[in-house]
């Protein structure tokens, strides 16, 4: 087993904490796949229980849009994985992956793994580790989301430029950082959007007619009635000016 | 000076005055003022709805008092000891404030209108209200357009507020009310707008049109579904007082409170 996929391998959420023996004991029992371009690795909605390393060449990962039309969410790499949380919960698949090209993969299987976990406590233990410091690091950010969300709400978007996300280059596994920046992109777009919409708002333009506006004022100040009104009211309001 | 007469008027009808009226009134009441309202608009009364008083229950009105058949005591009708069921109306319990409804009943409609009112009895009714019951504000809600009525009023104001609707028939119309109050010399001038489209920009409104009259603009008030909906019995803007509609209308609540 070449030191690069163990370098690879170390880099996952679940193997992280692994010492190298035990790395290499795990990379042991992994199988090498060939692919051959648009072979299909995982089909969304299968039961998952393998999880792959990428060690040549590239993958897309598809959805099917409301259309039926093919949807390509992301690519992934050599020293990528794929699926690891499959070793774990055996969940369904969330979307469909194939081969761009001519790629080799390692597969993991579950069952093979869990035998590792019986016989090495060790690995049992490094991998509960590695959850639980991601669950706390996911639960700060959703947090911290939550709160945003709110100002959003309140139309508040001051904590974009006071908080951008920290690192984007951050390893491609980390779904907390993921939803981070995308979660960033959403309020600048939708930011973007509100400010367009407020300079969509109309102006009302009117002229007023100064002909008619003067002939109709004259109208009514023309009356007996108007002449003698105007008197009273001076009268009343200089005797109120008075008292 | 205290006990100031605020008229509140516009060129057409259905504007929002009896509303808005009804609504100021009880705003300027909450900010713990002795205010009245009278109802002039003896053609199509109807401010009494907004304030909970039933049509049947009603006794003495303007009418009588201008005719001299009643005591403006007998007229002052207290909102504050008579809240009624409605939500908004319960907060103004204990509040000074009065209403001084207009006749409803047809006959003594037509009366006062052949007759016609005499500047100085109405005013002379309207100053014995306030001295009567110490107010410090005294709000005429009026009759669309400009007959002799509404100009009697207009006459005996210190504050007018004309409310219009941003479109240009009122603006027409606004400008040569506005014209008439400076000419009957009115101390202090205000325009509102109702029922403005949410897809105007308020502020560059706000600015126009204060621009075009050399008036201020005490609020913009949007047009609203809500308002429309729920109105017709209750002072919305203490029922629903974080409403858009509600928290503009305090702005201009602000400008009379303000005016000295
Ligand atoms: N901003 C608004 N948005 C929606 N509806 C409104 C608004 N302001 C007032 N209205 C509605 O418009 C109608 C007329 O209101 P109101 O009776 O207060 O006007 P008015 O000027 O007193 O009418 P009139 O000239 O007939 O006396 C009412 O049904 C009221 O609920
Ligand atoms: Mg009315």
């Amino acid at each position: 087993m070449s030191t690069d996929i163990l370098r690879q391998l170390k880099k996952t959420l679940i193997f992280s904490g692994l010492s190298d023996d035990a790395l290499a004991e795990v990379a042991q029992k992994a199988t090498t796949r060939r692919l051959s371009k648009n072979d299909v690795l995982m089909k969304k909605g299968e039961v998952g229980d393998s999880l792959f390393l990428i060690h040549q060449g590239w993958v897309k990962i598809v959805t099917v849009d409301s259309k039926g039309d093919e949807l390509i969410i992301n690519k992934c790499g050599p020293g990528e994985t794929i699926g690891e949380m499959a070793l774990l919960d055996q969940g369904r698949r969330s979307a469909t992956v194939i081969a761009l090209e001519d790629a080799q993969v390692l597969e993991l299987k579950n069952d093979v793994f869990e035998k590792i976990l019986n016989q090495r406590p060790d690995v049992s233990l490094s991998i509960i580790r590695s959850y639980s410091d991601r669950l706390r690091f996911s639960t700060t950010y959703i947090e911290r989301a939550i709160d945003w969300a709110q100002k959003i709400a309140e139309g508040d978007y001051s904590f974009v430029d006071q908080t951008q996300p920290t690192n984007q280059t951050a390893s491609d596994d980390d779904k907390a950082t993921q939803l981070l920046s995308a979660f960033f992109t959403m309020v600048n777009r939708v930011k973007e959007r509100e400010d367009g919409l407020k300079q969509q708002l109309e102006k009302l333009s009117f002229e007023i007619d100064q002909a008619r506006r003067k002939q109709e004022f004259e109208e009514i100040t023309s009356t007996e009635f108007y002449a003698q009104l105007k008197e009273q009211a001076k009268a009343l309001r200089q005797k109120r000016h008075q008292d | 000076m205290k006990g100031k007469i605020v008229s509140i008027h516009s060129f057409r009808g259905g504007t929002g005055k009896s509303n808005t009226t009804a609504n100021l009134a009880a705003l300027v009441a909450m900010a713990g003022k002795r205010v009245g309202v009278v109802d002039t608009d003896i053609q199509s009364p109807g401010i009494h709805v907004l304030f909970g008083l039933d049509e049947n229950k009603m006794g003495k009105t303007m009418n009588d008092f201008l005719h001299g058949k009643a005591t403006i005591r007998e007229i002052g009708f207290s909102i504050g000891e008579n809240t009624g069921g409605a939500d908004g109306r319960a907060k103004l319990a204990g509040k000074d404030l009065w209403l001084f409804p207009s006749s409803i009943r047809g006959r003594e409609i037509s009366q006062i209108l052949k007759e016609g009112i005499d500047f100085n009895l109405l005013n002379e009714g309207l100053q014995s209200t306030i001295k009567e019951f110490d107010l410090d504000y005294l709000f005429i809600d009026t009759h669309p357009g400009l007959n002799e009525e509404t100009l009697l009023s207009i006459a005996t104001s210190d504050i007018l507020i004309i409310i219009l609707r941003p479109d240009n028939q009122d603006l027409q119309g606004t400008s040569v009310t506005v014209d008439i109050a400076r000419s009957l010399d009115v101390p202090n001038l205000v325009l509102m707008v109702n029922k403005a489209l949410p897809k105007y920009d308020f502020v560059e409104l706000r600015k126009e049109i204060a621009s075009k009259f050399h008036a201020p603009v005490a609020g913009i008030l949007p047009l609203s579904f809500d308002l429309a909906d729920n109105a017709s019995n209750d002072l919305f803007s203490l029922r629903f007082p974080d409403h858009d509609w509600s928290k503009a209308l305090r702005e201009v609540a602000q400008a009379i409170l303000v005016i000295e």
